[in-house]
């Protein structure tokens, strides 16, 4: 008997997430429509752990799509960072590989607690994935990354859930739901469920990340980039939708009042056409990455080759969503990073 | 806040929060330029190095990186010299003296002065490149003695563009610098050098082994570095001082990589020889 993980009867698994509920904001998987999406839950109901893949992903729930950083008033200016105790509820492994992968960039060299303060806040629930979106390659991308970083993981079996305890604070969890000790057939049944989802991964990736990296770097100055980018739009989706981006603008809003507002981030893109772009006066500007096929190289540099040694392994954790979403299909790292393999 | 007495932590320090900086003389010293001398008001020092950089704002309008124009060894205070390009260099060239400006840094990597001591030194400066090699010119005059021979280049379109005038005035008569300046367009009140600064290269002579700082319009670049190469100076001997698109000026918001440097953390002065084979660097 594993003194670690736990089992709950599927009979009990609503009770457990009410439990949470009572004890902090819970988000998790809910379905919108044929989507899925992370969201503040205030039922057990809404929650499907079923779901393939979330629109956007869990990093939301940490690093929101628009943050107050600063208040400013005629007084002066205050801090805005009020984490508040939230539960983030079923999150994949591989989403769970890129908010460590945040957790690193945010607090190195400079500590950015705007970003710190909630994660502290923050416990992770994983889950394991019981249906595969259809782009997927989370099976074969930074293979020797693992999941880090949360509090416990939960997998579904036939007849209940197998609870993994990993940190106290994942421990505290127990309190809310009818727990018991997991058996060791339990145990290494969720063990199985886990292994076997990864042989159903759709796409692949057929090298190792250091030898990608090295062949993607080797190519700078390759004509590919700018073949596979003629038909981007340079919109930036496959920035918003993805899991490792971190990127972001910084702007000042007033209040209605006009003395008082406050300084925000919001997500960007380097796809976008002007993320690179400086003002040099009199009309005149300079664009370092002028060229859509430059932000697209700079994107997949980025993803492959650029924060490697950091993270020790890629910036990407196979989730697929920026293949799914582009507009022209042209995001897909697997495809990018197999043509420039064979090139 | 509530939830940090639950968890028992310290307040976490927001990296983003200015410190106001109470403006103690502004200005306008071109058609575009104003040039402000600041203080903090919390009273503390700015402690920088020459080349370092700080984030500047007018709450409501945004902020923007600026280098220091002014050398660490003058006084209490420091100033900036802001172009009157957008939305938050108007609103910040809008401000007069007792004003506020709100200030966070210094941010990055000045200029190497361990590798600069005990050299030749030229430095190259165009337009508005000379306010942040202004904090250095000073600090050499300042502290002469620590390098060899000073040479320095200044260069802007039309006499008008010329910044600090008196520092000028005083450059040209001084012999703790050989001064030359240029312009690429010349009006009747002009009588000295006109033509690109890369001209000033025939008036001087250089030691292959002088310490080269180039500041200035990305264009610049490439023709003041094919002029050292001609002379012999190492590219590991040449400095630059690059200028990016900025939100953070921490390492997190991305605008200013190339490639895998971030400007704003790894510059914004690199060693030529570190970032030359880098597309992105110059165009």
């Amino acid at each position: 008997m594993s003194t670690t993980s736990y089992f709950l009867k599927e009979a009990d698994f609503e009770s457990f997430l009410e439990g949470l509920i009572k004890t902090a904001a819970v988000y998790a998987p809910v379905a919108k429509k044929n989507w899925f999406v992370f969201s503040p839950i205030s039922s057990p109901k809404e929650v499907r752990l079923d779901y393939d893949l979330t629109i956007l992903p869990p990093k939301k729930a940490i690093f929101p799509v628009r943050q107050e950083l600063v208040a400013f008033g005629p007084a002066g200016a205050t801090s805005s960072i009020k984490p508040e105790p939230r539960i983030l509820f079923g999150v994949h492994f591989y989403d769970i590989k890129a908010i460590d992968m945040l957790d690193l960039l945010f607090r190195e060299n400079n500590v950015d607690w705007n970003y710190l303060a909630q994660r502290e806040n923050t416990i992770i629930v994983g889950s394991n994935i019981q249906k595969v979106s259809k782009r997927a390659f989370w099976a074969t991308v930074g293979k020797g990354v693992k999941p880090h970083g949360h509090d416990a993981f939960i997998t579904k079996l036939p007849n209940g859930y197998v609870f993994e305890v990993l940190t106290p604070k994942g421990e505290k969890l127990l309190a809310s739901g009818k727990f018991k000790p997991a058996t060791d057939a339990q145990v290494a049944e969720a063990k199985k469920v886990n292994e076997e989802i990864l042989e159903k991964c759709p796409e692949k990736l057929s090298h190792g990340s250091h030898e990608i990296a090295a062949k993607v770097r080797a190519a700078f100055k390759s004509k590919l980039w700018d073949e596979l980018s003629r038909t981007c739009f340079s919109c930036g989706t496959c920035n918003i939708v993805c899991p490792t981006c971190y990127c972001f603008d910084v702007q000042d809003n007033w209040n209605l009042d006009q003395v008082s507002g406050q300084r925000a981030r919001a997500w960007d893109g380097c796809l976008l056409e002007d993320f690179a772009k400086v003002s040099l006066g009199a009309g005149a500007c300079e664009n370092f990455r002028e060229h859509r096929g430059q932000r697209y190289r700079h994107r997949l540099m980025r993803k492959a080759a650029y924060l490697n040694d950091k993270l020790g392994g890629p910036a990407c954790v196979g989730c697929g969503r920026c293949s799914a979403q582009c507009v022209p299909d042209i995001a897909d790292p697997v495809r990018i990073i197999e043509t420039i393999m064979e090139s | 806040m509530s939830t940090e007495a639950q968890s028992g932590s310290a307040p976490h320090p927001n990296i983003f929060l200015p410190r106001p900086a109470e403006v103690v003389r502004a200005k306008q010293v071109t058609a575009t330029e104003k040039h402000f001398t600041l203080k903090m008001k919390d009273g503390q020092p700015m402690t920088f190095e020459p080349g370092q950089m700080l984030e500047i704002s007018v709450f409501g309008f945004g902020e923007i990186p600026i280098g220091y124009a002014s050398s660490p060894t003058r006084a209490q205070t420091f100033d900036i010299v802001v172009r009157k390009v957008g939305r938050v260099s108007s609103a910040i060239t809008a401000l007069e003296q007792g004003q506020t400006l709100y200030v966070r840094g210094p941010l990055g990597h000045g200029f190497p002065l361990d590798k600069l001591r005990g050299h030749d030194i030229l430095i190259v400066a165009g337009g508005i490149g000379l306010c942040p090699t202004r904090s250095l010119i000073n600090y050499i005059l300042d502290r002469r003695s620590e390098f060899k021979k000073f040479t320095l280049f200044f260069g802007v379109k039309t006499p008008q563009e010329q910044l600090f005038l008196e520092d000028l005035a005083a450059w040209r008569k001084s012999k703790d610098v050989e001064y030359h300046e240029t312009v690429d367009r010349a009006d009747e009140s002009w009588k000295g050098n006109v033509g690109v600064i890369t001209t000033l290269f025939k008036k001087v002579s250089v030691d292959p082994g002088t310490r080269v700082i180039i500041c200035g319009p990305p264009v610049m670049y490439k023709f003041v570095i094919a002029e050292l190469d001609g002379i012999g100076v190492s590219r590991n001997n040449i400095y630059v001082d690059l200028e990016r698109r900025m939100k953070c000026g921490i390492g997190k918001c991305g605008h200013c990589q190339i490639n895998d440097k971030y400007v704003c953390l790894d510059g914004p002065v690199f060693c030529f020889k570190e970032i030359e084979s880098l597309e992105e660097a110059f165009r």
